[in-house]
């Protein structure tokens, strides 16, 4: 058994616009005219997040967290593991997660099995190999029509798998994907394969599709609340029907925490960083104002049964994260902790013990955040929150699930 | 007016069927029968006195069986070829609006015997330079959580019409329009989504082989589809009329203007 496993996600946010952007544009995504770029703010900006991920390594986190976005101000990687790369040389011990590539928009899958693989030949097998269908933005982005995104998604996913692990050439005869010689050069290192982890928010396709691989699900959605308590149920549940047994380790989920020495300072400290995410990097992403581009029927990847009993439950114009109106709506929303490293302690650990969650990755830069202050934030939770987490959740896991081998859950069942 | 399901190479597909005389394919487009409304539209109501009109409802919409391996425009012509075969249908009037419009003109040049008549409504298909088809699908994304009035503006002349506010409402509408109008999205994505969007680069250098009488009708203020589209398909097919323009409708001109655009297809039809 092995305590909770803390990860620090950087999302490489675009810092540098206007005050205000929210009354001048419609969004932040897709459509944010890249005539906002400002070089001459820019330059070095890509060094100091490496660089503040690279502090997270030294300061021992488990690992750091990196994903794929595409023209947006949300996060600046279309190409994370570019980013990824640059981690392997500058950090040693710490997983390198990268949740993940966005597969429909690859025209072929082996380029991601095989830039996986070096990427875990060039960081010593620590890589943790996420896949991911990608959301609407992506799907204007890159003109990947929505219809069959999720079975195109699946073939691309098992293409990898199958060629990190079977000997080739090999022909693969895919409906999508389909491939002559697949014989990848290299392999990876870790064996059978590097962790697979897919993120998902609660669609019960997709928890199937996850336990029948025996893969690692993480929870995308932002807010949390009870729904990270209901997912990770769903998933327990999923798992036992395929003869699979839950455990804290094949489950994760996304958090933002600001900490410092006390929970006023803290606030203080974070308030323009996180308003400027909120009205800024989420709009158009989970913003009602502007256009929504995550979600609705102008991507309409969802069978038309599913979308039938969505609209049951549908409700028009409902508040969405980046919709928030005061400190104390967003505290509700438990989707960002601030506060002392006793608040927060108290507030992720009262998570762990509902969700049974043994993945937090956690955003500690948010927004415009000053480099100084994501620093800070991070030292003091190392110092102050990671220790006690991990004492207590040792022991919880310990209790609960005493005798499951936490390491191979997929290896089991290949 | 009497719906039933044909069987078509074991898929079920959904049409609806009335009136007396020349048998008259219709095929939908995206403010229509069957991606948003069940039953008749006042346009089709006045073609049934002179037509028997045949409005089947396109793979995954309304009844009709949807077909994964729905790639491309070609697979669509299949599927209709399929319908054609199952309805012994051997000569008739085809008539298509929007998307619809472009899988006639697709069966048009594949098979110009088969076509007595043909009508094009705002028919998507062409690339016709500096001249881009509106992107439906973005504009079917809600702004401020609940407004319409982008896609609204897209398929209508004016976004206020009493027809675009029944068809696409703000907030959510009746749950089986809604879902009718996500199955038209969704049919749409397949051939519609990815480069070329809406239309076929071949298309229009196989015009020339349409040898029906052709109508082109456009409206006066199309959002989505640049009347340079009616301008190339009049101009291209050997036998059509000049451009017809109906005043006050944009891309919708069966919904907008009911009367007007089923006259000129009636008066034309009957020539």
């Amino acid at each position: 058994m092995k305590p909770v496993q803390l990860f620090c996600w950087h999302f490489m946010a675009y810092p540098y616009l206007s005050k205000d952007f929210d009354e001048q544009y419609g969004s932040g995504w897709v459509t944010v005219p890249n005539s906002l770029w400002d070089n001459a703010k820019a330059r070095g900006l890509y060094q100091e997040y490496i660089d503040q991920l690279a502090y997270a390594d030294e300061l021992k986190f488990d690992g750091m967290v990196l994903n794929e976005h595409h023209q947006n101000i949300y996060g600046l990687m279309p190409s994370p593991n570019i980013i990824a790369s640059a981690l392997t040389q500058r950090t040693s011990r710490g997983k390198i997660v990268v949740l993940g590539n966005l597969l429909p928009l690859h025209m072929n899958p082996m380029r991601v099995a095989e830039e996986y693989a070096m990427l875990d030949q060039m960081s010593n097998g620590r890589l943790i190999a996420g896949f991911a269908p990608g959301g609407g933005p992506e799907t204007f982005n890159y003109d990947v029509p929505s219809a069959n995104t999720r079975e195109k998604f699946w073939e691309a996913a098992d293409l990898i798998v199958r060629a990190w692990t079977e000997d080739g050439p090999f022909a693969h005869e895919g409906r999508y994907f389909p491939l002559r010689y697949v014989n990848l050069w290299p392999k990876p290192l870790q064996k059978p394969f590097p962790p697979v982890w897919i993120p998902g928010s609660r669609s019960p396709s997709t928890l199937v599709e996850v336990a029948k691989r025996g893969y690692c699900y993480f929870l995308s959605s932002r807010t949390h609340g009870g729904e990270t308590h209901k997912a990770q149920q769903e998933f327990a549940a999923v798992l036992e029907r395929h003869g699979d047994r839950y455990h804290p380790f094949r489950f994760g989920i996304l958090m933002s925490a600001y900490v410092s020495e006390t929970d006023r300072l803290a606030r203080e400290e974070c308030e323009e960083g996180v308003w400027y995410f909120l009205k800024n990097c989420l709009k158009g992403h989970l913003r009602r104002e502007g256009r929504q581009l995550t979600f609705g029927p102008g991507v309409p990847y969802i069978p038309a049964p599913a979308w039938k009993e969505y609209l049951k439950g549908y409700k028009p114009g409902r508040k969405l994260l980046g919709d928030v109106e005061n400190w104390e709506e967003l505290d509700a929303s438990q989707s960002i902790i601030v506060g002392s490293p006793e608040t927060v302690y108290r507030r992720i650990w009262k998570l762990i013990e509902q969700a049974k969650v043994g993945n937090l990755l956690i955003q500690f830069h948010i927004g415009n955040m000053p480099a100084e202050l994501a620093r800070k934030s991070m030292k003091i939770f190392a110092e102050k929150v990671a220790p006690r987490l991990r004492e207590d959740s040792l022991k919880l896991f310990q209790q609960q699930f005493s005798g499951i081998n936490v390491e191979h859950a997929a290896e089991t069942l290949h | 007016m009497s719906g039933r399901v044909l069987e078509v190479n074991q898929r079920k597909v959904w049409l609806l069927e009335d009136g007396d005389g020349m048998p008259l394919l219709y095929l939908h487009g995206f403010a229509d029968v069957h991606s948003v409304k069940e039953s008749w539209l006042p346009f089709h109501e006045q073609l049934t006195p002179r037509a028997h009109l045949i409005a089947p409802a396109h793979p995954g919409c309304a009844q009709t069986d949807e077909n994964k391996d729905i790639d491309v425009i070609e697979d669509v012509v299949f599927h209709y070829l399929e319908v054609l075969d199952a309805l012994d249908l051997r000569k008739f009037d085809l008539v298509g609006s929007c998307v619809g419009g472009w899988i006639a003109a697709e069966i048009a040049v594949r098979h110009p015997g088969k076509i007595r008549k043909l009508v094009l409504i705002g028919a998507t298909g062409l690339f016709v330079e500096r001249a881009l088809i509106g992107d439906v699908f973005m504009m079917a994304q809600p702004e401020r959580g609940s407004s319409y009035a982008g896609l609204r503006n897209m398929l209508f002349a004016n976004a206020e019409h009493p027809q675009a506010l029944e068809f696409f409402p703000d907030g959510m509408g009746v749950l089986e329009d809604e879902l009718r109008r996500y199955q038209m999205l969704r049919f749409g994505s397949r051939i519609g989504f990815k480069p070329p969007y809406f239309y076929n680069r071949s298309l229009k250098n196989r015009l020339h082989r349409i040898s029906a009488p052709t109508l082109v009708i456009w409206g006066q203020q199309d959002n989505m589809v640049p009347r340079a589209h009616g301008e190339t398909y009049a101009r291209s097919i050997p036998n059509a009329q000049p451009l017809k323009v109906i005043e006050q409708a944009g891309h919708s001109a069966p919904v907008e203007m009911p009367e007007v655009t089923a006259q000129l297809v009636l008066d034309f039809l009957s020539q």
